[in-house]
This record gives structure tokens, sequence and C-alpha cells, in this order.
């Protein structure tokens, strides 16, 4: 092993990692011309003394060396960087990259290892028994997937385990129901789609997980697949291969605007409702949709739709993706906690997002920060217009 | 067949093995000599206890005084700590020469350590962290209760051919008897032989009042934002149950309690065999730190709280209402 | 940790494979446990012994050796312990040795390690606080017995220091520090720490070459009296579904003497616990 000095502030050089990381990230920081956006853009930056330096993690990328400390799983993978960097640089795939090297030098947090046998024995990163992933619908009579349905319905395991976002899949599914979506699922046999070990960056095994997913998939049949998270989305969309001329994953707020385009769903009536809608970093930033939930939002009569401060491509991240619901965050340092505010100063009655992750984030910071905002989904919502009946327009769980 | 040292036919007296720490009878040894004692008298049989230690001759009293007939009692420096090896060499001989029919220990990290060395070292079988135990109808045979797979389920277990019949309890399961000072009995003083071999392990250090170690704590009373700051009323309970005091992630942010208290995904993941969640709703990231818990209550005072779908059994109240008299009625019943 | 000779440490890990505990039932009529339909695991509390020999390793170099007694079909969990960075594995499995209770487990296990210290060397038995479906805790003690090595169950830190086991044993209350001398049987505390996760480059060997020997009862130096089921002097006398894997939902309702109440009666067994 040879060291080399370099004139940076990164002092040694080690061949054996410099092959690792040149390879793991295959170059993409190479266009990365040190400008320091990066690093002044991240909320890391509003949370902490010491904001990350992304602009650092990309330079060690393009050096091909190592250790990069904590900065490296701090990230969220919001994409904010990504967004403003003048370069074009994928500064969340290089940082998933430098995770797949430091996976393979053993220096990841242990506390995520959890995450990956959870995944490995029991088909979830939440590590709860395979036998009880349809649970959640046992009182719903929901139908196996079959070729000749329009949708798979690909719940996804956080919506399948936890109980407040299993609210959120029957939501959805009371709408399917209403529009008269041939749909079915894949019930105990659904896999995991690989999103929380892909962005911890163990890139071996979720290879292995898509490969597996995917296989599946074109076992099936599946053409349109419809997810609860956006993460499970942009796995399919943007990670899986294109498995065939008709596999077209969407997200659930696109096929249900896309219901309410073809007249196949509509809200009759009123429920006067002031909301803000909080743009998941999955569902924004890394899949460009935007205006489908808001336009899910407006189809609804009585729904005022206000923005908060930082919207769309500029939202603060809630501060739960990229391996983050595994590793405790210190109370002061949550995104979540500032969102919560900029949530509140909309005066909206409700905050609605599309992403379980950032339904937990917020509503714990919203709770703690003393504020009496419910947060819904977007599924919750739409559902709760279905039932709205024009004498009581008040929502369910809304305060008077 | 590995035949035991001895048979049924010479067998005869039932044994309890009383464990002591810092000049004090193990709670479960207790327990075990007011169990025993119902054994031995519906069988006729003599109740011996097992004491073995250094300078712990009052304790034999106490054990008299919970019912036993006899005490073995083997006192040595050698002995002043438990050592695997060193108690395994010394109840071998007394089993030996005595031959017990039944040999009760504790399900204590001690008392699990020793009974499974001995269950080897005799050839004989051993029942391990009975819930319960009873006499077979006909054959008196010891029938032990235990649970497997996680607490799904219940398995009888005896032992029919191999002397003495050796099992391991959960503490907890058998109520201490009153002790009787009046009663007397044989305390009978032993020999203490010890070979070389025996000394092999060597205690660098022992430290037994350390804080709370959570992930092995039998009995949590955990609270959350529901208590509002206020965990004196969990803390009575927790110390009358004999457990300790556990909390969601808010009551700890909100600095109630230290994060060594912390419950759930990034807290610690419990298995008590009893969990009571007060003011807590039920977030996934904090019941996964519980759910394998044998039992849990939740007290929340709202009837729709997620906590109960987590729940044995539910109680839709306010907290500090429902705890103040189950605090009360706890003192009240030990009182007596 | 320095001040060790130690230079080839031979670490003998106990591994067993178990069903998974939610998918295992009483089947009433036969009063027999149905584990046809469940799932396996590698014993949870396994993964932590593991990761205690692998440590071990790193440290002080060394091989780590796989010992599980159970039917083929344990292999391909084997497999999985290789993959994180075992050596070798054995795998104990003969008709002969099926229905052993913990007296004729440990035995069989206690002569396979005879084995492989016979032909590779053993300096330390590893083995899990307690499997989750037998959960006796009994088989570790046992194994050191039927050796006759020194043991140490509840182990949370182990070192090695001039060629002794420095081992931090949990007791009531607290913590001991013991120092044994090597070869020594140790039973790893669940949970002390979080298992690596399985090394991409040792996976295809793990998976196709790594040598998992098959050694049946014939293959082993053995009493056949005192295994299987013959050698086992508990049997089960009955069996029954203690709970169902939910929860049971009940809900307790009256005014809050009457909670409290109705709470102290399901408490009355905890009542007892006293310190
Ligand atoms: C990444 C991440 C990691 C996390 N990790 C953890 C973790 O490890 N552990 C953890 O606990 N949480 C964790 N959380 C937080 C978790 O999501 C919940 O927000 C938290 O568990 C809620 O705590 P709580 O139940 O105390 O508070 P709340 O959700 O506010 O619930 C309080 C409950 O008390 C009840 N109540 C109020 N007054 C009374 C009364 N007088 N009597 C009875 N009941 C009353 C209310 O009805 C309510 O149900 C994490 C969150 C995130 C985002
Ligand atoms: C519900 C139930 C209750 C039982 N109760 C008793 C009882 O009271 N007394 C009794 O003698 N038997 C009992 N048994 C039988 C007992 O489970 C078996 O003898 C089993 O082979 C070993 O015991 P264990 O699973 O309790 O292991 P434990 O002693 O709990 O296991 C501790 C460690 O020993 C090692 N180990 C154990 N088994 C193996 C193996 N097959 N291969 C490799 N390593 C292993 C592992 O490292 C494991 O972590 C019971 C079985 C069941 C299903
Ligand atoms: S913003 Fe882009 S170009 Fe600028 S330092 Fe960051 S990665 Fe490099
Ligand atoms: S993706 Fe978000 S959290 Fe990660 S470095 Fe960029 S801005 Fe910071």
């Amino acid at each position: 092993m040879t060291t080399k000095e370099t004139a940076t502030d990164v002092l040694t050089l080690d061949d054996a990692a410099w092959e690792q990381v040149v390879q793991a990230t295959g170059g993409a920081a190479a266009p990365c011309y040190q400008c320091g956006v990066c690093t002044a853009s991240c909320p890391w930056g509003l949370v902490k003394d010491e904001p990350i330096s992304v602009r650092k993690l990309m330079h060690s990328a393009q050096l091909g060396v190592d250790g990069w400390g904590d900065a490296l799983w701090l990230c969220t993978t919001c994409g904010l960087c990504e967004e403003r960097c003048p370069r074009g640089v994928p500064i969340t795939d290089v940082i998933r990259s430098l995770r797949s090297v430091a996976w393979r030098q053993r220096n990841e947090p242990a506390e995520l290892r959890t995450l990956l046998w959870g995944t490995y024995w029991d088909g979830n990163p939440w590590g709860r028994p395979p036998s009880q992933r349809n649970q959640w619908a046992s009182d719903l009579e929901l139908p196996r997937f079959s070729a000749e349905d329009e949708v798979l319905y690909y719940v996804g395991c956080t919506a399948s385990y936890d109980r407040r976002m299993q609210k959120n899949a029957r939501a959805l599914v009371a709408l399917f129901r209403e529009a008269g979506v041939r749909f079915g699922t894949l019930g105990d046999d659904e896999p995991c789609c690989g999103e929380s070990v892909t962005s911890v960056g163990n890139r071996e095994y979720a290879q292995e997980i898509i490969d597996s997913t995917a296989q599946l998939f074109e076992e099936v049949g599946a053409a349109t697949v419809v997810t609860t998270s956006p993460h499970c989305y942009e796995m399919f969309a943007r990670r899986y291969p294109n498995l065939s001329d008709r596999f077209k994953p969407l997200h659930y707020t696109q096929y249900v605007a896309q219901l309410i385009d073809e007249g196949r769903l509509s809200f009759e009536h009123e429920m006067p409702m002031r909301v803000t809608y909080h743009d998941p970093c999955y569902l924004g930033r890394h899949s460009g949709v935007y205006d489908e939930p808001r336009r899910i939002l407006e189809a609804i009569p009585g729904i005022e739709l206000v923005e908060m401060d930082h919207n769309r491509a500029e939202a603060l991240c809630c501060g739960g993706g990229g391996g983050r619901m595994w590793t405790e965050t210190p109370a002061g340092e949550r995104f979540a906690d500032l969102r919560a505010i900029e949530a509140a100063e909309t005066k909206a009655e409700a905050l609605v997002t599309a992403c379980s992750s950032c339904i937990s984030c917020l509503d714990d910071s919203l709770k703690t920060s003393g504020m009496e905002m419910p947060v819904f989904d977007v599924a919750e919502v739409a559902a709760m217009a279905l039932n709205a009946k024009p004498a009581e327009a008040e929502p369910v769980g809304a305060p008077a | 067949m590995t035949e035991s040292l001895y048979g049924p036919d010479q067998a005869q007296g039932i044994w309890v093995y009383l464990e002591q720490q810092g000049g004090q009878l193990e709670g479960v040894s207790l327990e075990l000599l007011a169990m025993a004692r119902e054994l031995a008298d519906e069988t006729s049989a003599e109740l011996t206890g097992v004491l073995l230690g250094d300078d712990v001759e009052a304790l034999a009293n106490d054990a008299v005084a919970h019912g036993a007939d006899r005490v073995l009692l083997g006192q040595d420096p050698e002995l002043a700590q438990y050592r695997t090896e060193p108690y395994a060499r010394v109840v071998t001989a007394l089993v030996a020469e005595h031959k017990p029919d039944i040999f009760l220990l504790g399900a204590t990290p001690d008392g699990r350590d020793l009974a499974g060395r001995l269950a080897v070292r005799l050839r004989t079988g051993l029942t391990a962290d009975c819930t319960n135990l009873a006499l077979e109808d006909d054959s008196r045979l010891l029938l032990g209760e235990v649970t497997g797979f996680g607490g799904g389920i219940l398995a009888t277990i005896k032992c029919e051919q191999h002397r003495p019949q050796m099992a391991t309890v959960r503490p907890g399961v058998f109520t201490t008897g009153a002790p009787d000072e009046s009663r007397k009995a044989d305390i009978q003083r032993v020999n203490v032989i010890l070979l070389a071999e025996d000394d092999r392990v060597e205690v660098l250090e022992r430290v037994t009042e350390e804080g709370a170690d959570l992930t092995r704590s039998k009995v949590i009373i955990a609270g959350g934002r529901g208590t509002r700051g206020d965990f004196s009323l969990l803390e009575e309970l927790a110390e009358l149950l004999g457990g300790d005091v556990g909390a969601t992630r808010v009551a700890v942010d909100e600095g109630w309690i230290g994060r060594d208290r912390q419950i759930g995904q990034t807290g610690f993941a419990t298995r008590p065999d009893l969990a009571i969640l007060c003011g807590i709703s039920g977030a996934m990231h904090f019941t996964v730190g519980v759910e394998k818990a044998e039992t849990v209550i939740a007290i929340n005072s709202d009837p729709e709280a997620e906590i109960f779908e987590h729940a044995d059994y539910g109680v839709a109240d306010d907290l500090f209402q429902v705890l103040k008299p189950l605090v009360d009625q706890i003192k009240q019943a030990q009182a007596r | 940790m320095s001040g060790t000779n130690h230079r080839d440490l031979r670490i003998i890990c106990c591994v067993k494979v178990v069903p998974r505990p939610e998918e295992v039932s009483v089947d009433q009529d036969t009063m027999t446990i149905d584990r046809a339909n469940a799932r396996s695991i590698i014993n949870p509390p396994d993964m932590n012994l593991l990761e205690m020999a692998l440590q071990l390793k790193d440290q002080h170099g060394g091989e780590v050796i796989l010992l599980s007694m159970g039917p083929p079909l344990f292999d391909e969990y084997l497999r999985v312990g290789l993959s994180l960075g075992a050596d070798s594995a054995y795998l104990l499995s003969d008709r002969a040795f099926g229905g052993a209770d913990t007296l004729a487990t440990s035995y069989t296990l206690a002569q396979g390690i005879r084995r492989i210290r016979d032909e590779r060397g053993c300096d330390l038995v590893l083995c899990g606080e307690e499997s989750s479906d037998g959960a006796t805790a009994q088989v570790p003690p046992g194994i050191a017995e039927w050796l006759d090595m020194p043991q140490v169950t509840y182990a949370g830190e182990l070192s090695l220091v001039d060629g002794h086991l420095h081992a931090v044993r949990e007791v009531k209350g607290g913590h001991e520090v013991l120092k044994a001398p090597l070869p020594a049987v140790v039973s790893v505390r669940v949970g002390v720490n979080e298992p690596r996760f399985i090394d991409f480059e040792r996976k295809a060997w793990a998976e196709n070459e790594a040598p998992v020997t098959v050694w049946a009862a014939d293959d082993l130096d053995l009493d056949t009296e005192a295994i299987g089921l013959t050698g086992s002097p508990t049997s089960v006398s009955g069996l029954g579904q203690a709970r169902s894997v939910e929860r049971r939902r009940e809900v307790i309702e009256g005014t809050p003497e009457e909670e409290a109440r109705a709470l102290f009666e399901q408490l009355q067994t905890f009542l007892r616990v006293r310190a």
C-alpha cells in the first residue's frame, strides 16, 4: 500500500480506497468544480453549528479518498443540494456510492445493520413478521393481483406494518374502489422494493433485492404498479430495469390524479378545510411530481391549499430519508421542527403530505412543539372527502 | 440410556437451592421454599434447603422460617462469591450422598448457570424456567410447565427414570409465604471439599448495584407525553413490582427522564414479562421496542389510541386517576 | 487489544436454526408442535455470538468454525454464517440425533467439538444465550461439563489477555468480571452487539464452495445410548398453545377505581416479584 501527499485537506491517498471509491462513484463527481453551493444549501446547516461539508464529500469522491466521518451518514438524501448544484452533480447518488464503499470497509453505523437484517430475514426493514404483512387488510378482502388487473397495488413495507400508515393504504383502497379500479395486491408475498437498503448504500444487497423483486413482478405480469410510498415509486421508476413495455410504476398521487382527469373519481361534497402541502423529497425533487398531489387536493370542493414559504423544488426535507429513520437525531437537530414552524405559519388546519416518513417526522415535531396541527396523507384527505356528507362537512380528526 | 447416579427407588426428599447475595436470600429461593413446602406436605417428604457461601449462617434460619425442614449449610471463604465449579462440586457431593428426589433452583442467571452444569454432571433431566410446578396424579412425578417459541407454546415436561428431577423456576411465579420464626429445624454444616481444578475461573470484580438495563428488565413501566413529565406514580409502581421505568422519545426529549430509558426504534428493544404503558400513543417507532413483551397493559385517555392495538389489556382513562388507586391497592396487599 | 500471543485462535461457534416463533402452532389432536409451515431463521441470539467471534478474529486472527446439530436444511443457514466471515462449518446431522433434550444435545455437540478440537484445535466455544424455541439456556453449561471446560454464561464483553479470557458476565443487578483459562465455553448475551451484515465478497464462496462438513452419528465417537430421544431423560407430557401471537386487546372499563381493581387482578402474578 502506498500513500501520496496531496494538496487537499484530506491528507493521504491509499490505492485500494482510491480504486473502490472511483469504481463505486463511476466518476459521477467529476463535473464538480467545488463551488460550495451544496454545502450552503444543506439543511444540516440550519440545525447544526457546523453544516456537513457536501463539497468536501464530492471532492473526496473525485480524489478517491475515504475517511468521511459522520457527515456521510447524516445526509438524508433530500436532494436539495443536487437541485441547486450548477454542475448537475448527482450528489445523492455519489453519497450512496461512498456509503457503499464504507459498507465494504465495515465503517457503517452499527444501527443500520438491523435494517438490513430485518429485510434479509423478514422481508421488511422494520423486522416485522412476514406472515403479518397483509394483516392490515384482513377485513378488506383485497383480491390477489392477476395479470388482467388494471393495477398492481404495491403497498410497501411501512404502510403494511405501521398502524398509522395503514390508514393511508386503507384510504387508497377506498379511492380505488370508488373509482372502480380493478386492482390486486401480492398479499403476504409482497417483497420489499429495497429502498432503505439502497439509500443506506449497501449496493450489492440492494441489487439482489431489485433482481428478485423485479423477477417476481415479471412473473405476475405487473404492468401499472401503483405505490403508496414515493420511495418505492422512485425505486421502481429509476432503479429497476424496464421489465416490459407495459411496466409503468406510478406513485398513487399520479394515478389518483389520472382517475380524476378521466372522470372516474370525483368529489361531490364540500369539505371546507385549509391545508398546506409538504412535498416529500422522493416525490418532488427526486421524481418531479409536484402538481398531481396538489391537483387532487384542489379537486375537493372546500379545500383551500396554502403554500409554505419553501415549496416544490425548494421544499425542506422532513429528515427521514437516507436511513435516518433508523438512526437517532437529537432533539434540536430535526429538520421537521423547522418544517413544522413553516406549516404553522400558514395558519392551515392540517398539514398534508404523501409519504410515511414525512408523516412520522412532521407529526412528531408538530406535537413536540405543542402545535395542534394534524398531519394527513393526501389519500386520507381524498377518502375523507368521499365520505364527507353535505350535512356534516367537518373532516374527521381535524380541529373544530 | 445414560444413567443418573441413582434411580427413583433410592431417591427421597425435596431440595431447594438457596441463592444468596449481599447477605440476603434471593426472592425466588423464598418463593421456592413456599411452593416446595406444599409439595412436601402433599407427599410427606422432607424439605431441604441447600445453602452455600461464606458467613451465611443467619440465612439458614430464614430458610427454616420459610419452611425448610433441614438446611445443608456449606461455608468456606472459597464460596463467598458464586462460581460455577466450586458450587457444582459441593452440590454434587451432597446430592450423591443424600439422593434427593426433586431439586429446584431459581431461574436467575446464577441459578441457570449452576443447574445447567449440575444436570449434566448428575446425568439427569432438567426442566428449564418453569412457570408452574405440579405432581402427576398417580406417579407423583414432578411436572414442570414451561413456555417456548417466544411464549407462544406451553409444554409440560417430566423426568421419569433419572434422579433428581431437576427444575429451574422463574422468579415471581410463586408467592413467598409469611415467615414463621418459631419453626425449628436441623441446620447441618457440611464439609466443603474443593479440588484445585475447581479454581480455574477467577472473579476479578463483582458489581451488583447498577442502574437499570432496560433490555434485561422483567417489568417495565413506561411513560409518554401523557405523563406531562410527572413520572412519580410510574416510579412508585415500578418499585412495587420490582421493575424499571422506561419512556418514549418524546418524554426523553422533554428532559423528563434520561436517554438510557428510551424504548423503541432508536432506543432499546426490550423483552419484559410485563410492560405497563402510560400516556403513550403507540407510534410504531415506539411499539417495536415492546413487541417482545409477554404481557402489555396500556393506559391512555384516548379510547381511539393506537396503543390499545398493541396491548393485552387496555384502560381508556386518565393515567393518574388509574395509577393512584392501583399503587394504593398494591401497597395494601403487600402490607398484609 | 494487545498482550496476547494467541496468533492462531480457533473459535467454535454453536449455531442453531429455529422456526419463526409466530409461525409455529400446536396440533391439538396429535399433541405435537406443528412447524411444517414455519420458515426458519438463525436463532437470533446466535447472531450475537457470531459477531463476537468475528470481532475476536478481527483482533487476534485465527479461525471461526461453525457447528450445528440439526437436519440437512441447516446447511443453507450455516452458509449465511460463512458469508459473514466464518471459515468453515460442521453440521451434525443424523436421524438418531432427533428428539434430544438438553442433556443429549449438549453431549452430541460436545462430541462434535472434541473431534474438531482433535483435528483443528479449539480455544473457545461460543454459544448463544438461549434459543428462541426451547429457550432453556442449558446447552452451553452442558457442553462445558461434558468437555470439562470452564464456563462463562451471559457474557457481554470478551477479551483475551495473556492467553486468558476476560469476560464481563451479567449477574442479578449488575455484572462481574471473570478470568478463565482457555479453552472455555461462553454463552453470549443476546443483543450485546449489532451483528455485521453479509460480506458480499465472501458470498459466492460461502454459498458454493465453502466447506460444510456433515457428520452423522457414525462419524463421531458416541455412546449411542446418550444421543437423541434415547439419551434424553426428560419427556414432554403435555403441550398447549399459551397465547396467540396476537395481543389480546381486552378492554377494561369502569370508574378509575374499578379499572385499577381489574388491573390489580391482572397483576397478581407480578405482585409476587419482590427484590
Ligand atoms: C426517526 C424517528 C425515530 C424515533 N424513534 C423513537 C423511539 O425510539 N422511541 C419512541 O418512543 N419514539 C420514537 N420516535 C417518535 C415516535 O414517532 C412518536 O412520536 C413517539 O413515540 C410519541 O411519544 P408519546 O406516545 O409519548 O407521545 P404522543 O404521541 O403525544 O402520545 C401521548 C399520548 O398520551 C395520551 N394522554 C395524554 N394525557 C393523558 C392522561 N392524562 N392519561 C392517559 N393518557 C394520556 C394521549 O391520548 C396520547 O395518546 C421516533 C420518531 C422518528 C421520526
Ligand atoms: C417448548 C420447549 C421446551 C423445552 N424444554 C426443555 C427442558 O425443560 N429441558 C430440556 O432438557 N429440554 C427441553 N426442550 C428441548 C430442547 O429445546 C432441545 O434439547 C434443544 O435441542 C436444545 O435446547 P435449547 O433449544 O433450549 O437450547 P439453549 O440451551 O437455549 O441454547 C443455547 C445455545 O446453545 C447452542 N445450541 C443449542 N442447540 C443447538 C444445536 N442444535 N446446534 C448448535 N448449537 C445449539 C446455541 O448456541 C444456542 O444459542 C424443550 C423444547 C421445547 C420446544
Ligand atoms: S454544488 Fe455541485 S459543483 Fe458546487 S461543490 Fe457542490 S457538487 Fe460541486
Ligand atoms: S441530499 Fe440533502 S441532506 Fe444530503 S447533503 Fe444534500 S442537502 Fe444535505
